[in-house]
């Protein structure tokens, strides 16, 4: 009895503030989203959703806690491979089965669905345009739709459903110039956890496999502009958010990574020397919603990767320099 | 028993009063192996899982104190087939390279479309590293989740 009356008030003081907040914000579309994004870590949620760009659809198992020393997630995917992914915090690891082995990955990461975050408002408002858009059912819950609709070209618009009672992303699908839907996310289960065990944080461990680590890129951050080239004219409204050395297993030179954002959208940009042996990649390739542009200057590969559309990806290749 | 053995990894169980998990440690190859297993997962998320400070240092401890027992084995002779079996073996891993490399030669033109392949050599998974890379810093996107969703297609193709 104690223990039940303990998880109502445990319960009570998550919704307590959520539901002040949703209050006095249910016409402020920017408010709403940013409260979607704290709904994401601060909740404790069990749900599944399903990731659908192009022919790929790919369905998770969401758990995720707020818990006294952090936040834990863990997904399962429920098509192909039974992938699996614990994250804490920005750490995460993937156990990847690949024959009989399982891979143990690790890696880091910013933001996950739900957790949308528009961390720089400014900067949202000056290349989106916000607006109320209805309201849509979604995985059985009541959403309010919040559409960002892009200024210009160099950026694709978004769609997010928001819960109207737990205030979390339901949905977010990214939309082209003609207003298709290119990615998208959406929840089709999704319930509030009001337990406080942490049992189910293990990766399930399939007897008869080898469990390999792989081998560990090391990033370290650098301010400096780097070996000789220098940056000109980014697409409007992106700045820079990030720039890191990476030291790659199997190469030689560190790879210089940089990234990009408009407060939403983000690029990243790879600079690395060529070596003689291996032919540079040249070209561009688009998957779902990501558009890969490759291309070498001056003895040095340069890949730009992003949510955004092709120009996007050109131009910010196409403004690096080297000096001679 | 692998309840138990995890169960002693995270400290439920008291190694000392466990006296049968440790036999069955020593002797069980299948539960050895099971207990690496549990370590490296335990590795791989140090600072995510409490994991108690030298409780594997303990427990090795425990197993090198358990006599041996000193008995002589019977020796055993490698047999003439051994060379032939070995030979085969690395045949068998050379066809099965080649087939691999067939695979993968074949395998990522169906997935560039016919404009693509006229000015790029560049393939979603031959850019793999870079995609992996670029979601591990992008900041504040909603589909970061292709991160998990994306990379089982790029996996199953190898990389």
């Amino acid at each position: 009895m104690l223990m039940l009356f303990h998880r109502f008030i445990g319960l009570l003081l998550v919704l307590i503030p959520l539901a002040a907040l949703a209050g006095a914000s249910e016409d402020d579309p920017w408010v709403l989203l940013e409260k979607a994004g704290q709904a994401a870590h601060k909740l404790n949620y069990k749900g599944v959703f399903v990731y659908q760009s192009g022919r790929v659809v790919s369905s998770m198992q969401i758990t995720h806690m707020n818990f006294a020393n952090g936040e834990f997630a863990r997904l399962i995917s429920l098509d192909g491979a039974p992938r699996e992914v614990l994250r804490q915090g920005n750490d995460m690891v993937i156990y990847n089965p690949r024959n009989e082995k399982v891979m143990i990955e690790k890696r880091r990461v910013q933001s996950a669905f739900p957790a949308v975050l528009p961390g720089l408002p400014d900067m949202l408002r000056a290349s989106y345009q916000v607006r109320m858009a209805g309201q849509e059912r979604v995985g059985g819950r009541d959403g309010m739709i919040v559409h960002l609709e892009p200024r210009d070209n160099f950026r694709y618009g978004y769609r997010f459903s928001v819960d109207r009672e737990f205030g979390l992303l339901l949905k977010s699908v990214m939309l082209n110039e003609r207003n298709d839907a290119i990615e998208q996310v959406a929840f089709n289960q999704l319930a509030l956890m009001n337990a406080q065990d942490i049992n189910w944080f293990r990766p399930q461990v399939t007897p008869g496999k080898t469990y390999v680590m792989q081998p560990e890129e090391t990033v370290t951050p650098s301010m400096v502009e780097g070996d000789g080239w220098s940056l000109s004219q980014l697409p409007p409204g992106f700045r820079k958010v990030d720039q890191v050395k990476r030291n790659v297993p199997g190469k030689s030179a560190p790879v210089h990574h940089l990234v990009f954002s408009d407060g939403l959208a983000s690029v990243s940009l790879f600079i690395e020397t060529l070596d003689k042996t291996t032919p540079p990649k040249l070209g561009s390739v688009t998957q779902g919603a990501t558009n890969v542009y490759a291309g070498a200057v001056d003895g040095h590969q340069i890949i730009v990767v992003g949510e955004v559309p092709e120009v996007t990806v050109r131009q910010i290749a196409n403004a690096v320099s080297f000096r001679k | 028993m692998k309840d138990q053995i995890s169960a002693l990894m995270d400290d439920e169980l008291d190694v000392e009063s466990s006296p049968h998990l440790l036999k069955a440690l020593e002797h069980d190859g299948g539960l050895r192996e099971c207990w690496s297993t549990y370590h490296l997962i335990g590795d791989a998320m140090r600072g995510s899982m409490h994991l108690s400070p030298g409780l594997h240092a303990r427990l090795m401890q425990q197993l090198e104190a358990e006599p041996t027992v000193l008995a002589p084995r019977r020796k055993t002779v490698m047999k003439p087939s051994f060379l032939m079996s070995a030979a085969a073996s690395v045949a068998a891993v050379l066809f099965v390279g080649w087939m691999v490399l067939q695979q993968q030669v074949q395998s990522p033109a169906q997935e560039i479309s016919a404009a693509t392949i006229a000015q790029s050599n560049v393939s979603p998974e031959s850019v793999n590293a870079y995609l992996l890379a670029h979601h591990e810093l992008s900041p504040e996107s909603g589909m970061q989740t292709a991160y998990y969703a994306r990379p089982v297609a790029y996996t199953e193709n190898g990389n």
